[in-house]
């Protein structure tokens, strides 16, 4: 595997299972047990209800952008060399939005509520990154 | 909510050169920044009992500033913090006096924002490690405010019409502030097409949306109305204040609510329930300029104008001088530098004395001759109410009204 230039995520003992769930190709979001609420980024704990009894809820994948940004300017380390690179904010069918990016088409044609789906990059043993295609 | 109206002033303010290039400490900055201010204050190091300051480990802290100038401290701290900082402090000195702690407060911001530490994860802050929040965002290349803020900018766009001529007029507007002060970075005034015909930084920001990254320090002192009857200048009362209000789920509010709303929606009702007044009764705006959208956000979410219209709002005149409330007169961190905030109150306050500092021959004795043409006056005549609105993100803001 090609050494990989961009930053890592640092897995934390809360998103654990969520990269875990990446590494299979699978996006997982928090769902609480005790009063139904959904959440992403992992948090430790469910910040509706306060609740501890989280569980993992596979996503289907699927969603549209609510938002997104072109950069065509960074001193990122490892996004240098691909710019102009998309950051967007998807909002999947399972309710939750996620902060990622938008790659596979040309920044001109992406407009807000496209639908689009995930895909995965293995960039390295451990570490796979979710990003998104249009669908 | 306890309401402290006119109890408080603002009675010194001060500031360095803003620079690209200090050569100097913030240290040294800090220094000469607080320094001035208590001399504009009319006062003196034992008159000065408090300190506050923030940074975002970047800065010279209080322990070695206060001792640098003789001044002998019952009470400091210092405060991590950007952009918003300045309205909450303010309002943290009323709380510190109010608690019977200290009785007057110097306020700081010294950096090298170009040289030394540069906002966007370049300079010396791209060796520091990735943590906290960053890292749901580091791996998707989000390093800077404005790949942050930009979405929000957008989505504004995409759901309200907004366009980018509407909001160029805010750097427009600021450039001609510009030009009327001596202190300002860039005082060529600039026009619609300058703006959107510059490079793309992240869309939709065009480099000309962007602030100046800068070198300086700035100071503000604060004291009761019964002290500040007994200092140098015509004291400015604080009416109202909101500190570092914010949206529900602060790190990722852009999925908890609309991504267009920003945090003066939460913070409106507590600076104008203290003030007791209305957004039709302000002169003068210091909204927040780190980039030219986050002027008019705010400035839409607060009220003076309705939520979808601010681009029209900005792009009428109304916030330019001459106009019925201009924003940010002495150019704002789009032109004459940037300051995480303190500039904009320093120079309301300076509005609201009648001293604002441009090229009127007698501009230090009240004398201005309100021509706004290139190089001449920049003084809003008969200012009596002003309101600054303080940005750190979108969902993360402070709001301060005072009045002469």
């Amino acid at each position: 595997m090609a050494e990989y230039a961009k930053p890592l995520p640092e897995i934390t003992a809360e998103s654990r299972p969520f990269w875990e769930g990446c590494k299979r190709h699978q996006f997982l979001v928090q769902r609480c047990r005790a009063c139904g609420a959904r959440q992403h980024y992992p948090r430790g704990i469910c910040a509706a209800c306060w609740s501890d009894d989280l569980e993992w809820l596979p996503s289907a994948g699927r969603g549209t952008v609510y938002a997104f940004t072109v950069t065509y300017r960074t001193q990122a380390r490892g996004f240098r060399d691909e710019l102009p690179y998309v950051l967007a904010y998807v909002e999947l069918e399972e309710g939750v939005q996620v902060l990622t990016n938008l790659v596979g088409g040309e920044p001109a044609t992406l407009r807000i509520g496209m639908p689009v789906r995930v895909t995965f990059e293995d960039v390295s043993a451990d570490v796979s990154i979710p990003r998104f295609t249009p669908a | 909510m306890k309401n402290l109206r006119d109890k408080y002033c603002l009675v010194g303010v001060g500031e360095t050169e803003y620079s690209r290039g200090s050569n100097r400490t913030t240290r040294a900055l800090a220094v000469e920044a607080v320094r001035a201010a208590i001399l504009d204050a009319g006062l003196t190091a034992s008159d000065v009992d408090g300190m506050l300051d923030y940074q975002s480990g970047d800065s010279t802290l209080a322990n070695h500033v206060a001792p640098d100038l003789g001044i002998r401290l019952n009470f400091y701290m210092d405060v991590m913090g950007g952009g918003s900082s300045t309205e909450a402090l303010i309002g943290l000195a009323m709380g510190a006096i109010e608690a019977g702690m200290c009785n007057t407060l110097a306020i700081y911001r010294s950096m090298n924002g170009y040289s030394e530490f540069r906002i966007g994860g370049t300079g010396a802050r791209a060796a520091q490690p990735v943590r906290g929040l960053d890292l749901a965002q580091v791996p998707f290349g989000m390093r800077s405010a404005g790949q942050n803020f930009a979405p929000t900018f957008l989505r504004h766009m995409y759901e309200y019409g907004t366009t980018s001529e509407q909001v160029a007029h805010v750097k427009v507007a600021h450039s001609k502030h510009a030009s009327q002060n001596p202190k300002a970075l860039l005082k060529d005034r600039v026009t619609v097409q300058d703006v959107v015909g510059s490079r793309w930084i992240v869309k939709p920001l065009h480099l000309l949306d962007c602030c100046l990254e800068t070198d300086n320090a700035t100071c503000l002192i604060v004291t009761t109305a019964e002290r500040a009857r007994d200092c140098r200048q015509r004291p400015v009362s604080i009416m109202g204040v909101a500190g570092r209000v914010s949206k529900p789920r602060l790190d990722f509010h852009w999925a908890h609510g609309p991504i267009t709303r920003v945090a003066g929606y939460y913070a409106k009702d507590i600076v104008f329930g203290q003030a007791g007044i209305g957004p039709e009764d302000v002169d003068v705006t210091g909204s927040y300029d780190a980039f030219t959208f986050t002027t008019m956000l705010q400035l839409e979410e607060y009220g003076f104008c309705k939520k979808g219209e601010g681009g029209q709002y900005v792009s009428s005149g109304v916030i330019e001088l001459g106009g019925r409330r201009p924003n940010n007169t002495a150019g704002g961190h789009l032109c004459e530098g940037y300051t995480h905030g303190m500039s904009m109150v320093i120079e309301n306050v300076r509005q609201l004395r009648g001293t604002v500092d441009d090229y009127c021959p007698k501009a230090a004795e009240g004398v201005h001759t309100y021509d706004y043409a290139p190089g001449r006056c920049r003084q809003v005549k008969d200012a009596e109410i002003a309101m600054n609105l303080g940005w750190a993100m979108p969902p993360l803001g402070s709001a301060l009204i005072m009045r002469r």
